[in-house]
């Protein structure tokens, strides 16, 4: 993985030196604007899309309905590999080679904004309060939107029904419960009371939740300073090394592939993930697992909130066809188009109206989802967040084998931060 | 892996000198420790092998089944039928075949220049090549990519092929192969009136087939896995060679199809395997020769 890293820290670098003197016409010293609004017109001419993994297979399927409805446009979806994804495009970027639009991973969108490569959201194509708050904040760099949330994930607890019921708990809302809940699930034969990752590649993101539920955050209000040294991160941090030290949580790093495993033998009674994770326990679990698993709010303090990710939707400056890519943006980021689409890939719709369809309200499942949608939270849009989580990753593995303190580790964190900088 | 045997070897004639009965015994363990390595080197391909011929439910199930109960070539249809993995695999034979020539021909011509040629600067422009060798791939990889992009090589064969067609290392391979090689042969030839072309193309190259294939070894195994080059270069999946295609295919929808997966993975192993068993035994001469890996 570190090859990877250190490849991408190289292709960034290279997109950074070449735009820098390449793109003189990236917007200048003034605020860049989204440019002339989109009509309503039809489409026309040819768009070219990159879609990664899963998402690039089956978008054609979705592309082939915005056709039928504009006959003038044609739409190429092209697939990546999730895998260095973001090295193709920041190459791409560098080389002046990148498609109309493409999906970008919403970690993604401050460092690709800051090459000057994408363009800002033109006024009124899509009703910024028709997304998820925190969703819609993942494409906004410096004030300024880089497209649109195409699709949402977050966070909810998965947890063995079964257990718990036998345990005579139910499923924990506040800080307090998690550790009882947690506990009983042991008591009920699970080895793992929680499965939480000791440190690894991106642990900050079940540590960052525990910091949003207290009020606290990443940066301070106006994004110039780093607030790890906080009491909410110390609590934080505190709380989390303190399942490893109760042997609530095991010091073993589990992967997609092994957690599922050992949720259905009764090995790990809870764990965290998306909404992918449901249909991979309905598989492989097998009919008689369907009610012996649910999911859950996280348990939160103040509030519950949890982490959000997802996809965005960006289009380039460099775009030959413009209209017709917006257009196919506005497209994808309607309601009844995200429904379908969910249908198609299994992608939770970013736009909350999308959620009022039976598909979502009536599901068991998809319905906590939607709920702990309402109440989640992105990192901040920084280019430079990927280095910064990075130390964060690393100081976790720190604390929970107990290599240094809760506060030797958030200061380590401040100070690297800081020495990284926001880099906008 | 490669220490225990290695090291059971040594041990093994070490005890024979000192006590030559014992030769038959030793000489046993070593092959059993050797058989060890082997099935543990050899099983997960097997494995990988058999699985492709599995349902994905035969996979799952437990206890495990070691040959396929229900031999099935679904994997191998969806492979080539849905997901296209005829197209990807001409991509990466067209690739890595002109590659591999392209080395074959370059390396050796600069090699021989450098082992046999004299004209001035030869010593400089050797550390030169040898310096390129020390410079990291990471770091030409943008500006390569801006330079084939100004050429408007991108999504095109030229793009995938034609930077990868001489490498210093090959360059250095054939080199010190050919420095082997004595200047008497070179020497009888131009005596008898041959032209320098004729001496490259009749006297020396026919005695470079060891270091040829290792170069092409080297070489093909090297455009084979070639991964993040055609993942920038291929902007459409018309041109995608097989690493990028399994990358891309192996998450998602696919992901938990291990059927699927093995099939692909055994796709792209075949040609190793095949070109590997062709020249291993000039192979294990090259590298002896030349003395490295």
């Amino acid at each position: 993985m570190n090859r990877w890293r250190s490849w991408s820290a190289v292709a960034v670098i290279g997109t950074l030196a070449v735009t820098g003197c390449g793109r003189g016409d990236g917007g200048g010293d003034s605020a860049p604007s989204g440019g002339a609004a989109i009509d309503e017109t039809p489409a026309t001419g040819e768009v070219t899309i990159w879609a990664m993994g899963n998402e690039g297979e089956v978008l054609d399927q979705l592309a082939t309905k915005f056709e039928a409805e504009n006959p003038d446009a044609t739409i190429n979806v092209t697939a990546v590999p999730w895998e260095s994804a973001h090295d193709r495009l920041a190459t791409s970027i560098a080389g002046g080679e990148t498609p109309d639009i493409s999906m970008l991973g919403t970690t993604w969108v401050g460092e690709f904004a800051a090459t000057g490569a994408l363009e800002p959201t033109p006024a009124g194509l899509v009703e910024e309060s028709s997304f998820f708050p925190g969703s819609w904040g993942t494409a906004v760099v410096d004030d300024v939107a880089y497209g649109v949330p195409w699709y949402v994930d977050t966070r909810v607890m998965f947890y063995r029904t079964d257990m718990a019921d036998a345990a005579g708990v139910q499923a924990p809302a506040t800080w307090e419960e998690y550790k009882t809940f947690a506990k009983a699930l042991q008591s009920q034969g699970a080895d793992v009371g929680v499965s939480l990752p000791p440190g690894g590649f991106d642990s900050w993101q079940y540590l960052a939740p525990l910091v949003w539920q207290q009020g606290g955050d990443i940066m301070n209000e106006d994004g110039t300073e780093f607030t790890f040294e906080t009491p909410q991160w110390k609590e934080a941090l505190e709380y989390y090394a303190s399942f490893f030290e109760e042997g609530i949580s095991d010091p073993v790093r589990l992967e997609t592939g092994e957690i599922e495993q050992k949720f259905i033998s009764g090995e790990v009674g809870s764990f965290f993930s998306g909404p992918f994770h449901v249909g991979l326990l309905k598989d492989q679990g097998g009919e008689e697992f369907n009610d012996k698993f649910g999911v859950a709010m996280v348990p939160g303090a103040d509030s519950r909130t949890s982490f959000t990710g997802g996809g965005n939707l960006a289009v380039f400056k460099d775009s030959q066809n413009r209209d017709a890519s917006w257009k196919f943006v506005r497209w994808l980021s309607q309601p009844e188009t995200q429904i379908e689409w969910y249908g198609i890939s299994t992608t939770l719709p970013s736009v909350q109206a999308a959620y009022e369809d039976p598909t979502f309200s009536k599901d068991p499942y998809l319905s906590v989802f939607a709920e702990q949608l309402g109440d989640s939270k992105a990192p901040p849009a920084i280019p430079t967040w990927a280095q910064v989580s990075a130390v964060i990753d690393q100081e976790i593995e720190k604390v929970t084998r107990g290599d240094t303190t809760v506060d030797e580790a958030l200061s380590t964190i401040q100070t690297q931060a800081e020495s990284i900088g926001t880099g906008l | 892996m490669a220490i225990t045997p290695g090291a059971a070897v040594h041990s093994a004639t070490a005890g024979r000198s000192r006590r030559p009965r014992t030769g038959e015994a030793s000489r046993a363990w070593v092959y059993v420790v050797l058989a060890a390595g082997m099935v543990a080197m050899i099983f997960p391909f097997v494995w990988m092998i058999l699985g492709s011929f599995k349902t994905t439910e035969e996979i799952r199930q437990y206890p495990l089944n070691f040959w396929p109960l229900e031999p099935t070539l679904a994997n191998y249809t969806a492979l080539f039928v849905r997901l296209d993995f005829a197209n990807f695999f001409v991509n990466s034979l067209v690739v890595a075949v002109f590659v591999t020539a392209g080395n074959i021909v370059f390396s050796s011509m600069v090699g021989y220049a450098l082992a046999k040629l004299d004209f001035a600067g030869k010593k400089v422009l050797f550390v030169l090549v040898l310096g390129t060798l020390m410079v990291p791939g990471v770091v030409t990889f943008v500006p390569l990519f801006v330079l084939t992009a100004n050429l408007g090589l991108v999504n095109s064969y030229p793009g995938l092929i034609l930077p990868f067609l001489i490498a210093p290392l090959g360059v250095f391979l054939m080199r010190q192969f050919m420095l082997g090689l004595p200047d008497e042969l070179i020497e009888a030839a131009r005596i008898d009136g041959a032209s320098e072309w004729r001496i490259f193309l009749r006297v020396i190259m026919p005695l470079c087939g060891p270091a040829v294939a290792t170069l092409t070894i080297l070489t093909f195994l090297a455009s084979w896995n070639n991964f993040l080059w055609p993942l920038v270069v291929a902007t459409s999946e018309d041109r995608y060679t097989l690493p990028v295609a399994l990358a891309l295919y192996s998450v998602g929808q696919n992901a938990a199809q291990y059927g699927l997966m093995m099939a692909g993975a055994f796709v792209v192993v075949l040609p190793i395997l095949i070109i590997f068993v062709l020249l291993q035994k000039y192979f294990v001469q090259g590298i002896a020769l030349t003395g490295i890996k």
